[in-house]
């Protein structure tokens, strides 16, 4: 077969098809990948900006990122951030599944509805927040106080103490539904004998959700878990938009440190520093992710 | 089965988690119609007593937020070309085989799912600068989107063709169908509903995006709405009215799309994403 009839009926079209997909994330996430490791090792500022290669730097920017003051702030919130986003979202969101996998008229429609805030723009999200969490006018602080909850305002947005919080509060608010529509993907994968069985045998609510949602549940719940981290580690709009990592820092994580070095600082090679740290823990995460995913499709 | 009772108390808890939880979009859209005085109103007003229409009207006449919606408009529908065209294609054939070279693309797709965009957009600044991408600023935000979109895409519609049985295909090639032929007249049309909602998710991300626009486009004329938001907000933070409907103006063609089509993109999801 001839390679221009094999590309119209045979094995070369599909790796056209593929070829054709691959080639374009190999030129624009690949290449910047390895770049990315190349400049890190680089000096890098606005003037030498032109040239594909620039002055090298040996270990310099990696020392000065480890040196820096910061990074130890960096570091912890960036497991704050995390940690605190993806344990509220994924129990909100189970919460959530379970309550609305009870089969009542409208349940399907309503738990859709949540997904309205998963389609925004994190930047519009963000605003949002900004403008709820405000310390004088927020309608958050409002309803607190009204409630008894807090006796004065709380400024959230500029309180070096709270600010990293702000953040959290408007990330939970953003990613629970997608846990929630996940994990409910999970609940209705599971036989109704099952329960059945159970309740034949006298089980209670709470023994059924622990012998027989949890342990079904298991490779769901650590697919949701590590896209939860993945997702978390990315989330970079709502810091733009609520606090801008700051003030003096106290609600920057790594991912908005980095961009922070590129491109406010225009230090690329220390911006790439950090990049290269974090893509490596994000990939090590995604690894859990498809681990799981396969056992998931085995099933 | 549950008693009517039961039920109804059900429904009225789903509605009082909805009220509470979709209450910022409320927020959103009464502090948009409020008066410069109303917003900052103790306690705060639940409904506009006197509705501004008029502020959208200003909004939309002083803030170039047509020609920043136009930008998110463009760079939208580019990535979403790039990503179907390119996506669909891939996603057909990483459905359709089992073996040890697919299971090395699927695994490079679902690898390069996760990288976070501000940390990639470090290196790919820099390679652009170099390259010269940077001349064509719009462009280059939407090949360095369209990578980020891609294996998303891909994922939810290989989900799709798995579902299109493997007979009806085999059934074309006998007729005479070449591979291409059968792809293109029986396999493709049998995907398009998955494929058009996928593309669709990948528009709203893209008439979303910030990080790559807000690094790669300098050029004010040339920025999307998500960057018009901030450049907007900075100025003015007690104008929150403005804002609002700024916020507004730019989201309510997606919720309108959401809303419209909340079953079958709910539908997609849940199919395709975790698999």
């Amino acid at each position: 077969m001839g390679p221009l009839r094999s590309m119209r009926d045979g094995i070369g079209f599909d790796t056209l098809l593929i070829g054709f997909a691959l080639l374009y994330l190999l030129a624009f996430a690949g290449l910047p990948l390895l770049y990315n490791v190349i400049i890190s090792f680089q000096q890098v500022d606005v003037f030498s900006l032109g040239t594909l290669l620039h002055p090298g730097a040996g270990w310099d920017n990696y020392l000065s990122i480890f040196r820096d003051p910061l990074a130890q702030m960096v570091l912890w919130n960036t497991i704050i951030f995390t940690v605190g986003s993806v344990a509220f979202q994924f129990t909100i969101g189970f919460a959530f599944a379970l309550f609305f996998h009870q089969k009542f008229p409208g349940a399907t429609w309503f738990r859709g509805l949540f997904l309205a805030a998963w389609v925004m723009p994190g930047l519009v999200v963000g605003v949002l927040w900004n403008w709820l969490l405000s310390g004088d006018f927020g309608v958050i602080n409002h309803v607190l106080l009204s409630m008894g909850l807090i006796s004065e305002p709380i400024f959230w947005r500029s309180d070096i103490d709270v600010s990293l919080y702000s953040v959290i509060l408007a990330n939970i608010w953003y990613g629970m539904p997608f846990n929630m529509i996940l994990l409910s993907v999970g609940l209705a994968a599971i036989p109704d004998d099952l329960y059945e069985a159970a309740a034949l045998d006298g089980a209670t609510a709470w023994q059924k959700f622990w012998t027989i949602t949890l342990p079904m549940m298991r490779s769901t719940i650590g697919a949701v878990l590590a896209l939860g981290v993945i997702f978390t580690l990315q989330q970079f709009d709502l810091f733009a938009a609520i606090t801008s990592g700051g003030p003096a820092g106290s609600s920057t994580v790594a991912q908005y440190w980095s961009w922070q070095l590129s491109f406010r600082e225009f230090d690329f090679g220390r911006g790439a520093v950090i990049s290269v740290m974090m893509i490596l823990v994000v990939l090590a995460v995604s690894l859990v992710y498809v681990r799981s995913t396969r056992a998931e499709t085995r099933m | 089965m549950r008693s009517p009772l039961h039920n109804r108390i059900l429904f009225l808890i789903a509605l009082l988690l909805a009220v509470i939880y979709l209450f910022p979009l409320y927020w959103m859209y009464v502090t948009s119609l409020k008066t410069g005085s109303a917003i900052f109103a103790v306690p705060p007003q639940l409904l506009p007593e006197d509705p501004q229409w008029s502020t959208y009207a200003e909004v939309w006449a002083t803030t170039n937020i047509p020609r920043y919606l136009w930008n998110s408009l463009l760079i939208a529908s580019g990535v979403t070309a790039i990503t179907a065209i390119i996506g669909a294609g891939a996603a057909y054939v990483l459905a359709r085989y089992r073996n040890g070279w697919i299971d090395v693309a699927l695994f490079t797709v679902l690898m390069l799912q996760v990288l976070p965009p501000s940390l990639m957009v470090t290196p790919i600044f820099v390679g652009f600068a170099s390259i010269g991408l940077l001349d064509y600023p719009r462009l280059a935000a939407v090949l360095a989107i369209a990578a980020k979109t891609m294996p998303f895409f891909v994922i939810l519609c290989r989900a799709t063709f798995m579902t299109i049985p493997r007979e009806l295909e085999e059934a074309a090639l006998v007729d005479g169908n070449s591979r291409a032929g059968a792809f293109f007249f029986i396999v493709l049309p049998l995907a398009r509903n998955g494929i058009l909602v996928a593309a669709l998710l990948i528009f709203m991300q893209g008439f979303g995006e910030y990080v790559y626009s807000a690094s790669l486009i300098a050029d004010n004329r040339l920025q999307p709405a998500s960057i018009g938001m901030t450049n907007f907000l900075q100025p003015n933070v007690v104008n929150w009215n403005a804002i609002m409907a700024f916020a507004a103006t730019y989201v309510t063609p997606i919720l309108a799309a959401f809303v419209l089509l909340q079953r079958q993109i709910v539908n997609g999801l849940t199919s395709g994403a975790l698999k």
